[in-house]
């Protein structure tokens, strides 16, 4: 009878200890229901093929973050702690306790290290860089000026979610997803937000992500809304030939001038422009090949399955979560809609030599934006190719994004 | 023009903390003005910098192209002493390229791309002819056996 009765504690035990019962305890409905979005994402990304090379890692994260008792990520960990005494008797109010999260930490708060630290960003973009030709935006640095115009929804969203009264951290991070730009997004919201904050880097970088997803349907309403279709027939000439030495030049030119510029945009221009060196150079194969399969591979894989693993539920069932979707299709069409008009007025100016729909591609969602401008082109007169010229603006919406990431960096900290 | 100076200056020596909501209009007014102002300034001192290189380059390949063109011609004339009986033969006219069905355009645009690319100062005018899928040289079956017995390496 005792062994029975020894039998029947353990199992109850076991049962209230285990993560089912987690589900009956306090708030841990909200943890079935993020399981559910998490699926939601799973379905959308590999169902219907949403940018799923990082839908999946992130939805797979939001899964093992809130299944309970499993402790693989603790937001408590990244709380700051207040008034921290340093070495040198200043005090850091932006003091986090990494020897804690080392010793305590579980696999995914281990491996957010790399997000908290900016090391992931950086490394995509390094990834990015050695999978990007600079040429078209060589050939025609005008294409400069629409991924500058593209970036005006970044400044203008920000204004949206500061009438919204939110705080300048999530105002910021909100404004970034208007970059069209994932790492940038994680780079700036992962500084700035804190598990005080409304936001966290999940939510955000799940909004930028889903309307990256979702470019080919924001994005061509807006260009035929905006243009008329003698301006979107326009036929651009060919691009000049660009020499091996001037695109070794221009990612070391970039690097100088915008990391000197604007000093908190080096790591992400810096790594950018590092990536298309090694790709122009022409003598590193090996390491170019790394950094465009193995090593993006692996970041993308650590650094969607940790930015998943924030998005706990608190912050997903939340109005403030609306916000960020609201405020994200937002600041994505109001930075189409920038590019497409400066490209308007370039039209002018060119004397109609320039098709306005390039100006779209100035967000940063490579190649897919510029795809888009190619297939609303070829909408008017099938056999115009627009995409070499909208390949420009958008890589220097790449660039554009990263300076305006910094220049967000340098006024709210 | 003197409010806008101060407000630049006392937005890039006091910054914003993060956890400050209720931002005001004139904060708010000037990071849109700022963000947007050094986010252009940077890329047109790009634009100065790349065209101004761009031109020197272009200067440069286009003496390089006149040499080239202009050694390619003594070469030709040299040719034409040499065979002043022979008949010329008139250039044939560019048709539009025989692109088979299922070949998106888009492959098309990047086959003509590459081509001027790989030409380009040469002087030579490469003319696209037709666009056809290259058949599979072997099996499926040849295919997997040449896969399973090489997938060591």
């Amino acid at each position: 009878m005792a062994i029975i009765q020894s039998f029947l504690d353990t199992l109850t035990q076991l049962a209230q200890e285990s993560g089912f019962a987690g589900f009956f305890a306090d708030g841990g409905w909200k943890n079935i229901i993020m399981i559910l979005i998490s699926f939601v994402f799973m379905y959308l990304a590999i169902g219907k093929g949403f940018e799923p090379l990082l839908l999946v890692p992130i939805s797979f994260g939001m899964l093992l973050t809130n299944l309970p008792g499993a402790e693989m990520y603790h937001p408590e960990y990244w709380n700051y702690v207040e008034d921290f005494q340093e070495d040198a008797g200043t005090v850091n109010s932006h003091y986090i306790d990494y020897q804690r999260i080392l010793e305590h930490g579980g696999l995914l708060d281990i491996l957010y290290m790399g997000v908290k630290l900016q090391i992931y960003p950086p490394l995509i973009f390094l990834g990015i860089g050695a999978m990007t030709d600079f040429g078209p935006l060589i050939a025609s640095p005008r294409s400069f000026l629409l991924g500058a115009a593209a970036q005006g929804g970044i400044f203008f969203t920000f204004v949206g979610a500061a009438i919204l009264n939110m705080s300048a951290a999530d105002c910021a991070s909100i404004a970034i997803i208007g970059g069209a730009d994932g790492p940038t997004s994680i780079y700036v919201s992962s500084q700035l937000l804190t598990t005080n904050s409304s936001n966290s880097v999940g939510t955000i970088a799940l909004a930028a992500y889903t309307y990256m997803a979702l470019v080919p349907i924001i994005q061509p309403p807006i260009m035929r809304a905006l243009t008329t279709k003698k301006e979107r027939s326009v036929v651009m000439g060919q691009l000049r030939p660009v020499s091996r030495l001037e695109k070794l030049i221009f990612p070391v030119l970039v690097t100088l001038i915008i990391a000197l510029m604007i000093p908190s945009a080096a790591p992400l221009v810096g790594m950018l422009m590092f990536g298309n060196l090694l790709k122009e150079s022409g003598c590193c194969d090996r390491l170019v090949k790394t950094a465009q399969n193995e090593l993006m591979n692996i970041i993308t894989i650590f650094l969607g399955v940790t930015v998943g693993a924030t998005t706990q539920a608190d912050k997903v069932i939340s109005i403030d979560f609306g916000k960020v979707m609201l405020l994200g299709v937002v600041a994505f069409s109001l930075g189409t809609a920038c590019g497409i008009l400066l490209g308007k007025l370039m039209y002018i100016i060119s004397g109609g030599k320039i098709n306005p729909l390039i100006g779209s591609a100035g967000v940063s969602a490579v190649p897919m934006a510029a795809r888009i401008s190619q297939k609303v082109g070829q909408e008017e007169v099938p056999t115009n190719y627009l995409l070499m010229h909208a390949m420009g603006p958008n890589v220097a919406g790449v660039i554009g994004s990263a300076v305006a990431a910094g220049v967000l960096l340098a006024i709210v900290k | 023009m003197s409010d806008l100076q101060s407000m630049f200056a006392q937005l890039l020596s006091s910054n914003i903390p993060p956890d400050q909501t209720d931002l005001g209009g004139e904060t708010i007014a000037s990071v849109v003005i700022t963000g947007i102002s050094v986010v252009f300034m940077g890329l047109i001192i790009l634009i100065i910098l790349v065209t101004l290189y761009g031109k020197i380059f272009e200067a440069i390949n286009k003496s390089a192209e006149a040499k080239a063109k202009a050694k390619a011609e003594a070469e030709a004339a040299a040719k034409a002493a040499q065979k002043k009986d022979e008949p010329k033969a008139a250039p044939a006219p560019a048709a539009a390229p025989v692109v088979e069905d299922g070949i998106e355009e888009e492959v098309v645009a990047a086959i003509m791309g590459a081509l001027s690319a790989m030409y380009a100062g040469s002087g030579k005018k490469p003319v696209l002819k037709g666009v056809k899928a290259a058949k599979p040289r072997r099996s499926a079956w040849s295919a997997a056996g040449i896969m399973d017995n090489t997938r060591p390496f």
